[in-house]
């Protein structure tokens, strides 16, 4: 059996009837899908398949032969990261971090899914995700943010030093 | 003031986005085990049998522990504060609340250590539980513990933890009106999104590696150190990435059992509690019962306050009695009576272990002292922003237990809430502050609790 996760083909070994998550935690070593309640109830374990987000904790790993998987690994590194990285970096969404991975990928496959989505759709797509620190206010900023187009992917320095093919982020009004 | 108020990027933030944060159940190492429980079914019983052989014999375990492998099974979290131990790590002749463990299996699967645990025969004797604090002092209630159906250890040989101060009688008998109320919060569960988790590996050098999820680092390790009778320096504790604590990560849940566990196997071990684990198992917030009367006169003043707290500690003494202190501490909330007669207990159930919850042990009394407010505001037709003012604690008055308020915010939040909301306030309670009582502020019946902050 072969799943294409983060770009990279696999062969998977674990029997057909094991979870997903397990799959990618267990045998691949992916780590970012966190086993939350491994029933399907907290949204910890979300993943993309193809661009839509699914509990991987209830997916049999049979189920998803040649399907491609996107984790929050394959979103972004730390020296780069996607715009729904972003945003939740700036908004101060994260704050624990262990429901962070499903809710990233939930916003993600939600801005796949097109046109500039609402409060409400917002709300819809993160139904289900528990966080228990945040009280979800600033992860509903940051996918408002996203939704009004306000978010770029941005190239992140945490030392200081520079990236070689942006060595330097600038402030707004620069003169450089 | 370059920090405060400035936005500041997380430091752990990018990895948190990126998937990158390790958390216990992200390490890896090789060989692992992985460790499941046998619980009690029953709140109540007595252990009649257990034998683990059949167990230990099946496919894929490589060990069993009960409280017989433990070389200092009861250990008390709080001996150092000189609150004695009562807690069996692992439940030894009987059980005090379902979910209590009893023995755990490591084995190379959590689907063969689970099935492992299945397979260990117990008899139990199933005794009366007791569930409800209120009946624990009952005559025909069942006897739970050891030290009896509450905490008998406070300082002085007493059974309650009991403040009083000034003259309660006198308040009384000078009150316009009693006030009374019952509040009762429940239990409320941490539900922490990172289940209980530990992973011990056992090194070449003799010593442990735990990985942990405490909220506590150098105290689980101090846990760890007392039931395996080792020296710390055996231990290496690598913590500090919790995924969600809120007080129920305080408790040392899975690093002593998996460290045994390690040790009989010689693998590394780790323990993760199921998020069905978590809910009926770890321990909570306490369940409170909480009465109060109050001497109050028909122009708001509290004169005095009669207060008898029920705190649930579950089966075992763990943290309440430090909980319990605190509470009475802040019985009072956030204003100011002078004449006090609190009795709190520690009451054990047959329920599971409550510990901390953001706000050890006052958040329960804020409740009650926040609704009881506005009660005594209702019964006396005054506007309940009005008499939280008039009684707030102000520098110079003094708390339950006789520290002087040097910084009390109790008058400025008042004002800042009725702000908010648009609730129109009299001018001269516009014009209230925290500064030291004078004038119509301090009645005679204040007189005597005004300490001095410089003292402080």
């Amino acid at each position: 059996m072969r799943l294409t996760v983060n770009g990279v083909t696999r062969e998977v070994d674990s029997p057909p009837l094991t979870p997903l998550l397990q799959v990618l935690r267990e045998e691949l070593g992916i780590t970012s899908p966190k086993a939350g309640c491994q029933q399907g109830g907290c949204g910890a374990c979300t993943v993309l398949v193809g661009d839509e987000p699914r509990r991987s904790c209830l997916l049999p790993v049979a189920a998803l032969d040649g399907a491609a998987i996107t984790t929050l690994e394959g979103l972004g590194g730390p020296d780069r990261l996607s715009a729904v990285q972003t945003a939740f970096y700036d908004h101060y969404a994260s704050q624990c971090g262990f429901c962070t991975p499903g809710m990233i990928l939930a916003v993600e496959g939600l801005l796949r899914r097109g046109e500039q989505p609402n409060r409400a759709e917002i709300e819809e797509a993160l139904a289900g995700h528990f966080c228990r620190c945040t009280g979800y206010v600033k992860i509903l900023a940051a996918a408002e943010a996203l939704a009004r187009g306000e978010v770029q992917p941005a190239v992140h320095d945490p030392l200081g030093q520079g990236s070689p093919d942006q060595p330097e982020i600038l402030v707004p009004g620069s003169p450089a | 003031m370059k920090v405060v108020g400035a936005r500041l990027p997380r430091y752990d933030g990018v990895a948190h986005v990126t998937g990158r944060t390790q958390f216990v159940d992200d390490v890896r190492v090789y060989g692992m085990l992985w460790a499941k429980a046998l619980r009690s079914p029953h709140h109540s019983a007595l252990i009649r049998k257990l034998d683990t052989s059949k167990a230990e014999q099946m496919t894929g375990v490589h060990a069993v522990v009960t409280s017989r492998d433990v070389p200092k099974n009861v250990y008390g979290h709080l001996e150092a504060l000189g609150i004695p131990a009562d807690e069996p790590l692992l439940a030894d002749g009987d059980v005090g609340y379902k979910g209590q463990p009893i023995a755990l299996v490591a084995a190379e699967s959590e689907e063969a250590a689970a099935a492992a645990a299945e397979a260990i025969e117990v008899e139990y004797e199933e005794r009366e539980p007791l569930l409800d604090i209120r009946k624990a002092g009952d005559p025909d209630a069942p006897k739970i513990h050891q030290w009896g159906n509450w905490y008998p250890h406070f300082e002085a040989g007493l059974d309650r933890r009991q403040i009083r101060k000034g003259d309660i009688e006198r308040a009384f008998a000078d009150a316009d009106r009693i006030v009374s109320g019952v509040y009762r919060p429940a239990a409320i569960e941490h539900v922490p999104m990172e289940p209980q988790t530990a992973l011990v590996v056992p090194e070449a050098s003799g010593r442990l590696t735990i990985y942990s999820c405490t909220q506590a680092l150098y105290f689980s390790m101090g846990v760890v150190a007392a039931h395996l009778q080792w020296p710390l320096n055996k231990l290496k504790f690598v913590g500090g990435t919790v995924g969600g604590g809120f007080g129920g990560k305080v408790d040392t849940a899975t690093e002593t059992v998996s460290a045994l566990l390690a040790l009989k196997s010689g693998r590394p071990v780790k323990w993760r509690w199921t998020r069905e684990e978590e809910f009926l198992c770890s321990s909570t917030r306490a369940p409170w019962h909480m009465e109060i009367a109050d001497a109050v006169t028909s122009d708001g003043w509290i004169l005095g306050r009669k207060m008898l707290t029920l705190h649930d500690a579950g089966a075992y003494a763990r943290f309440s009695p430090y909980g319990l202190t605190k509470h009475s501490f802040h019985h009072t909330g956030a204003y100011t009576i002078p004449n006090l007669h609190f009795d709190g207990y520690v009451i054990f159930t047959n329920r599971v272990p409550t510990t901390a919850m953001r706000g050890f042990g006052v958040t329960s009394v804020s409740f009650a002292t926040e609704l009881h407010m506005t009660r005594i505001a209702h019964e006396l037709g005054l506007d309940p922003f009005e008499v939280r003012l008039r009684n707030a604690n102000r520098i110079g008055d003094t708390s339950p237990n006789g520290v002087v308020y040097t910084d009390p915010s109790t008058v400025p939040t008042i004002l800042a809430i009725a702000d908010a909301i648009g609730h129109e306030l009299a001018a001269d309670y516009r014009a209230m502050t925290r500064d030291p009582r004078q004038g119509e502020l301090l009645p005679e019946h204040l007189l005597a609790q005004v300490g001095n902050p410089e003292d402080h």
